[in-house]
């Protein structure tokens, strides 16, 4: 089954929309020293202010330029949303494919433990670390991507268990190939498009958590965060600031959510052909 | 995760949940609350209820807190008194709010539940019937016009969601409160009060069920689309049955199965938005109380919020796994 | 009760059904055998209005063109009037319904009875098709394909409906059940209209009084299934009864040669067939309605390639060959059987104007043969005995096999070389120039004989005389020479008049037999029927002396062997 994930994407509205999306994301995230005009954690006595020329988008309670937040704030989540996303996607893979190759005991033990972790919701876990760690952006990094791999073993491992079955695997092992040969030639290649969608959920829940928790006050407030910079404005509500403060940085991280969706969606029908065709407008 | 999955590696997924699966669960969610608060430097009383909260304390009552869980043996013992208080419904005491942690959770508890259970019912039952409506009209304009509506509205972070409600709702139009679950010093009862509590109720429900709709709309769509193709929709289709009946009691009944399975992971999620979403609507449940409890550091409470809230999830799919295979004959005899 | 004029449907530009005309009434049961891809599933399924594709022609049940109603019209007739019974496969049943309450909801449905009566009758139902009272409960995917398959029927009978649409019903089954269900489905089938959709014919003869044959989206033949089956018309018709496997036939399976090709014009089926003329590649025959069996050919059907009338051959007082009448079809192989003073060979000589007739008359294709010529001998060759006298010691293979088309004068030498060294390798001779220089008397005797029937076939003969062609030869080389004529006559449309002495032999090789006995045919018929209920005691002994293996002892064989040996 020959199947090209890039036509895939480039060939749906949907996935094209996110490509681009996700593109300027990224752009923004880049060249944020370049496009924004101040420090993002230089306070100043300006507090408060609305749009101006110097200001684009006005400054908040400490006086900080918001506009140059926003941009710095992508960096943060994009760069939480790629480590978490290929820290999730190697351990599912590691995990799952080996479950499936080496099956027994150790396909057993390893599934039964995957399967609890699913049943306990990551957030509260976080919460409750954070509680007592205060953790930086690396050990954020690290929890979320600790806890957020077993939804793609299980997957990884349904799909090279049927890959197992197929012909070419039999052949190989009628050659004397050894498994992790076969891991590596037959069945991780094989695997690439549902990888590929995994890592692209994965990056989307990574972003989406991060945002969530600096909503709560849990993560480093030294670095700048769109979920943080929610929180703050969230206290300022009866003011007309949110026009400026709250709306563009969620319409920043809502944005950037929607882009990595219609991406995955757009890869999805690589994986279950009989989806194609469900276009998008 | 969002991932729709093909049918033929939907069946080996579904290895069931046994009774291992939730015990080591039970056991990690255990562990962790044990072994956190005992791990950090310094003096484990401090660790487990805060600096501000020893302040507070008598040293006898520090001494008889020692003693209770055995601060100064060996882990093995503190586990023991730890596991011992448990199944007492101990769950430690908070000083900020001069009460027993259960029971200062437990009433918050009700207004999550309902807060929780009320988006989670909508959400499943809209997502359903919009999903079988979206998908047997698939292509059309109301198929397409749901599907980039949903999936954009599935981009928006609940809170995020919540905000831009409560300000268009609530500050602008003053349509609907803006904080709490009911409103105070009312003393309503009967009617009116059931009126007051939907009244507060409406914005964060909406806000909630708005975000995971799309879940199970794209995957109930998705099933569908493969289900209408299967040959026994035809012989539906040729037994004469009406449009109705083929698109539920056919098409619908097999579309919804992916959704229920995933039922369990959906509580985890929307019980995970409801936290988010009480802080926007200064919502009097249980992750309000933990937003509160983090600023004051009272760790008693995170801690028992974290073991409620775990125990509840993992009932909860426990309870669904139970009740699936009535739903789908074809699993039991699957495995 | 049941009218289709003129049905045709396609799938964008493929057209999958042709112009179908069929008819039926009440209490009739038809069958349509069709191999897969020939549109049998798209007919059934038109009928019911469940087809996708664009559909032009009428249906006409009841008074009512079906064509020409909305899908709301047709929801009612659905099930209640007309019925299908789809083949037993996965999923065909809804996974997470009981049977039971499949089975009970068309009735419900339909608002022909309450709940609780409906579920009665359909209990009913599923216990009168053998569906045990542990299955009523159970899941389609619990059930095996025989009891789901049952529980198919009861679901099609629910409602009583007049006309029953059965696709494929007994294929999923294994042979006892088979068997059983069948039995049920023809005994439900009373009163009712029955349309079978098979590819099996056994399944088609079990099942229906009159059968059609659908070929290419046409119906390329129709009549009563008895007769159709055992007398076919249609080159395609005769070409499935030979390649099936079943206990009645005994010739040796033969497939059909080419494959089913897509959009064809003229007759569906001219480029596999062996009699095709011109006009059939332009021309889409029809179905001649002369009497109960219709064909669609342009040739009438299998043409009579010979016939003899009355033949007679007398060597003086003698008549070695006594008013002798037979035909023998395109395409097929008719045996002689006979003892060595029958007058078999004479007859064979008789017909290829070697011995001068005395009286009656031969025909070729129709016309009565004058005098026999040049043109004669383009149509009917003849392979003799011994090879060793038929071929001329001094002619080297090549000079032997490339004298017919010296002697006609068709083409040049070059060209007659060329077409040799074809037939050459058709007989599955080297075609080295080695070998071509060979003298009979340095080859074996299969390969002789092989040189003989490439001589014989250089002409591009259409009927071939084989004179005991095979009794020179060793067992092993007769199986082989046996096996390259079956070959041809499936890629060539050869018809042959196999003589032999081995009705066992005869048996294997050939469509039909006529036995002849002191100059006279006593027996004649389809070889499958002679060898199995033969009529006149002499071919009674000659069936009980032939060759065979008979086990009488515990561990201990005796091989008869026929007298002549």
């Amino acid at each position: 089954m020959h199947i090209d994930l890039k036509r895939e994407i480039k060939e749906s509205s949907a996935g094209k929309t996110g490509l681009v999306i996700l593109l300027i994301m990224v752009s923004i995230a880049t060249l944020a020293p370049l496009i924004a005009p101040y420090d993002p954690c230089q306070q100043s006595i300006s507090s408060l202010l609305s749009p101006s020329l110097s200001h684009w988008l006005g400054t908040n309670q400490v006086g900080q330029d918001i506009w140059s937040r926003l941009v710095f704030g992508a960096r943060t989540s994009l760069l939480v949303g790629f480590g978490v996303g290929i820290v999730s996607t190697l351990l599912a893979t590691i995990f799952g494919v080996s479950a499936a190759l080496v099956g027994g005991l150790y396909d057993k033990v390893v599934m039964r433990v995957v399967d609890a972790f699913i049943v306990i919701p990551m957030v509260i876990v976080v919460i409750l670390v954070a509680a007592y760690l205060k953790p930086s952006i690396l050990i954020l990094m690290l929890l979320l991507s600790l806890l957020g791999w077993q939804g793609g073993a299980r997957i990884l491992r349904a799909q090279a268990l049927s890959l197992r079955e197929k012909g070419h695997i039999a052949a190989a092992r009628s050659f004397g190939a050894h498994r992790f040969y076969i891991a590596r030639r037959h069945i991780v290649p094989d695997l690439g498009p549902i990888l590929v969608v995994d890592f692209i959920y994965s990056i989307r829940r990574a972003v989406f958590m991060e945002a969530g928790l600096a909503f709560m006050g849990i993560t480093d407030p030294t670095v700048v965060s769109w979920g943080m910079m929610m929180r703050d404005a969230l206290s300022f509500s009866y003011l007309d600031i949110w026009q400026w403060w709250l709306i563009p940085t969620g319409v920043a991280l809502s944005l950037t959510i929607v882009g990595l969706t219609f991406i995955g969606y757009a890869a999805e029908p690589v994986i279950e052909p009989r989806l194609r065709g469900a276009e998008v407008a | 995760m969002n991932l729709i999955v093909p049918f033929k590696i939907e069946r080996k997924m579904l290895s069931k949940r046994n009774l291992v699966t939730y015990t080591i669960a039970f056991l990690l969610i255990l562990a962790l609350n044990f072994l956190l608060p005992r791990m950090m430097p310094g003096d484990p009383l401090t660790a487990i209820y805060g600096d501000e909260a020893l302040i507070a304390m008598t040293p006898e009552f520090k001494a008889h807190l020692i003693e209770r869980f055995a601060l100064d043996q060996p882990l093995w013992n503190q586990f023991g008194a730890y596991l011992l208080a448990l199944f007492q419904g101990e769950l430690g005491y908070s000083y900020y709010y001069s009460a027993p942690v259960s029971a200062v959770i437990l009433g918050r508890l009700p207004w999550t539940l309902l807060l929780v259970g009320t988006s989670l019912l909508l959400s499943t039952l809209l997502g359903i019937v919009l999903g079988i409506e979206s998908g047997w009209r698939r292509g059309s304009k109301t198929d397409r016009a749901l599907l980039t509506g949903l999936m954009s509205l599935n981009g928006f972070p609940d809170f995020f969601l919540g905000m831009v409600l409560l300000i268009i709702f609530g500050v602008t139009l003053h349509v609907f409160p803006l904080a709490g679950a009911l409103t105070p010093y009312a003393g309503l009862s009967g009617l009116p009060l059931v009126l007051d509590v939907l009244r507060h109720l409406f914005l964060p429900v909406a806000a909630l069920t708005l975000t995971y709709l799309a879940g199970t709309y794209l995957l109930t769509r998705n099933t569908m689309i493969t289900v209408l193709r299967e040959p026994y929709m035809l012989t539906a289709r040729a037994k004469g049955l009406t449009q109705r009946v083929l698109k539920y009691r056919h098409a619908g009944r097999n579309s919804m199965l992916p959704v229920v399975t995933r039922t369990g992971i959906r509580v985890g999620r929307v019980v995970t938005g409801a936290l988010f979403t009480e802080l926007v609507f200064a919502y009097p449940g249980v992750g309000c109380l933990t937003y509160e409890a983090l600023l004051t550091r009272d760790y008693p409470v995170i801690q028992g919020v974290f073991l409620i809230v775990a125990i509840f999830v993992l009932l909860a799919n426990f309870v669904v796994d139970l009740f699936y295979p009535r739903l789908d004959p074809r699993v039991n005899s699957a495995y | 009760m049941l009218k289709i004029e003129g049905l045709s449907v396609s799938y964008g530009k493929s057209l999958v059904l042709n112009g179908i005309d069929l008819e039926l009434g009440v209490g009739e049961a038809l069958a349509v055998i069709g191999e897969s891809g020939t549109g049998k599933t798209t007919l059934g399924l038109s009928i019911m209005r469940l087809v996708e594709g664009t559909v032009q022609g009428i249906i006409r049940f009841d008074g009512k063109d079906l064509l020409k109603l909305t899908d709301k019209e047709m929801r009612p007739i659905r099930w209640s009037r007309i019925a299908m019974v789809f083949q037993s496969v996965n999923n065909v049943l809804n996974p997470v319904h009981t049977i039971l309450s499949q089975v009970a909801e068309p009735i419900i449905e339909h608002g022909l009875s309450s709940r609780k009566e409906a579920q009665n009758r359909a209990i009913e139902l599923l216990s009168h098709f053998g569906l045990p009272q542990s299955c009523f409960a159970a899941y389609p995917h619990q059930l095996s394909s025989g009891e789901q398959q049952r529980g198919l029927i009861a679901m099609a009978l629910a409602n009583d409906p007049d006309l029953l649409i059965l696709d494929e019903p007994l294929s999923s089954l294994d042979a006892i059940n088979r068997a059983d269900v069948g039995r049920l489905l023809k005994e439900s089938a009373t009163g009712h209209i029955m349309l079978v959709f098979t590819h099996d014919l056994a399944t088609a003869s079990r099942l229906a009084d009159r059968v059609a044959v659908l070929y290419g989206g046409k119906i390329v033949e129709q009549g009563p299934a008895q007769d159709v089956l055992s007398r076919p018309r249609h080159p395609y018709t005769r070409a499935l009864i030979r390649a099936y496997p079943n206990m009645t036939t005994v010739k040796d399976l033969q497939g059909i040669r080419g494959r089913m090709d897509g959009a064809i014009s003229g007759c569906p089926f001219h480029p596999r067939c062996t009699q095709a003329i011109d006009i059939c590649s332009r021309e889409v025959p029809h179905l001649v309605s002369s009497q109960e069996h219709q064909v669609a050919c342009h040739r009438g059907g299998i043409v009579t390639l010979l016939s003899t009338r009355n033949l007679t051959k007398s060597f003086g007082s003698l008549k070695a060959v006594d008013s002798v009448s037979l035909h023998i079809e395109g395409g097929e192989t008719l045996a002689l059987v006979g003892e060595s003073s029958s007058g078999k060979t004479t007859l064979a000589k008789t017909i290829v104007g070697l011995y001068q007739l005395s009286e009656g008359a031969v025909y070729l294709e129709g016309a009565k043969v004058d005098s026999w010529r040049k043109d004669f001998y383009q149509s009917v060759q003849i392979v003799f005995q011994n090879p060793g006298e038929s071929l001329s010691h001094r002619l080297s293979v090549l000079e032997a096999v490339v004298e017919p088309l010296d002697i006609q004068g068709i083409g040049t030498r070059e060209e007659r070389e060329h077409k040799a060294v074809q037939v050459l390798g058709e007989v599955e001779l080297p075609q080295s120039r080695e070998f071509l220089g060979k003298y009979p008397h340095q080859l074996s005797g299969g390969e002789a004989q092989r040189v003989a029937i490439a001589r014989a076939l250089v002409l591009e003969p259409k009927l071939l005389i084989a004179d005991e062609p095979t009794t020179f030869l060793d067992a092993s080389v007769q199986a082989k020479i046996l096996k390259l004529l079956l070959n041809l006559q499936e890629q060539r449309g050869l018809s042959m008049l196999f003589i032999t002495h081995d009705i066992a032999l005869a048996r294997k090789v050939s469509d039909r037999m006529a036995i002849m006995m002191g100059g006279k045919i006593i027996e004649e018929g389809p070889s499958s029927q002679i060898v199995v209920a033969p009529k006149q005691n002499y071919t009674k002994s000659l069936l009980d002396t032939a060759s065979a293996l008979r086990i009488d002892e515990p561990g201990a064989a005796r091989f008869l062997i026929s007298k002549e040996r």
